[in-house]
């Protein structure tokens, strides 16, 4: 077992309830595929710095999880397929830092 | 005599005797790398306030000749840059 990051990028024209049926699903996927979610964060809607796909702002979650090649592999087929998700970045990590918090919004 | 003569040209080509800009300077000013000193910033694709120092406007990485980051850590740089220019951060 390794840690593990992911963040995936959703496009910036859906609903509120739509994205939380994305945080959730693959919060679900983690855990049903011999994984283990430790932390999600959401970043919130954030300019992006050039155009992709003639978007130009993006929805940003952020997962934080220990899993094998099983999660990985369910994360890259289902990613795939998803028709409302612009990108996505998978890094591994021996050590997970849950503290600090780059993205946390000012109040 | 030779000697005197050596001495007289040293003192022409002075740091400020430069002809243009490019001209190597004679004194060596050595500045220590910013990233490795004691409790220094986290290199990560996450923390985008410390790597968009080191990105031209253009998005261009800049070189560890002009921000005298060291070797090992300039590496690192590139690797969590590339990762941030993916996601669409820089």
């Amino acid at each position: 077992m390794a840690f593990y990051e992911n963040t995936i990028v959703a496009k910036q024209d859906l609903a509120e309830k739509e994205l939380k049926i994305i945080k959730d699903t693959y919060n679900e996927l983690i855990n049903s595929s011999s994984g283990k979610v430790l932390k999600i964060e959401e970043w919130g809607l954030l300019n992006l710095a050039n155009k992709i796909r003639n978007y130009r702002k993006g929805f940003y979650i952020h997962y934080k999880f220990e899993g094998d090649k099983k999660t990985l592999d369910a994360i890259d087929k289902k990613v795939k397929i998803d028709g409302k998700i612009i990108r996505y970045l998978l890094v591994k990590y021996k050590k997970l830092d849950t503290k600090n918090e780059y993205f946390k919004k000012e109040k | 005599m030779k000697r005197k003569n050596k001495k007289f040209q040293r003192k022409n080509t002075g740091s400020l005797n430069k002809l243009s800009l490019f001209q190597k300077s004679d004194s060596k000013f050595s500045k220590k790398c910013p990233l490795s000193i004691k409790n220094a910033p986290i290199i990560d694709y996450k923390n985008i306030g410390l790597l968009k120092k080191y990105v031209s406007d253009n998005g261009k990485i800049i070189s560890s000749k002009i921000t005298s980051v060291s070797y090992n850590k300039q590496r690192k740089l590139t690797r969590e840059i590339k990762k941030a220019k993916i996601l669409g951060l820089i």
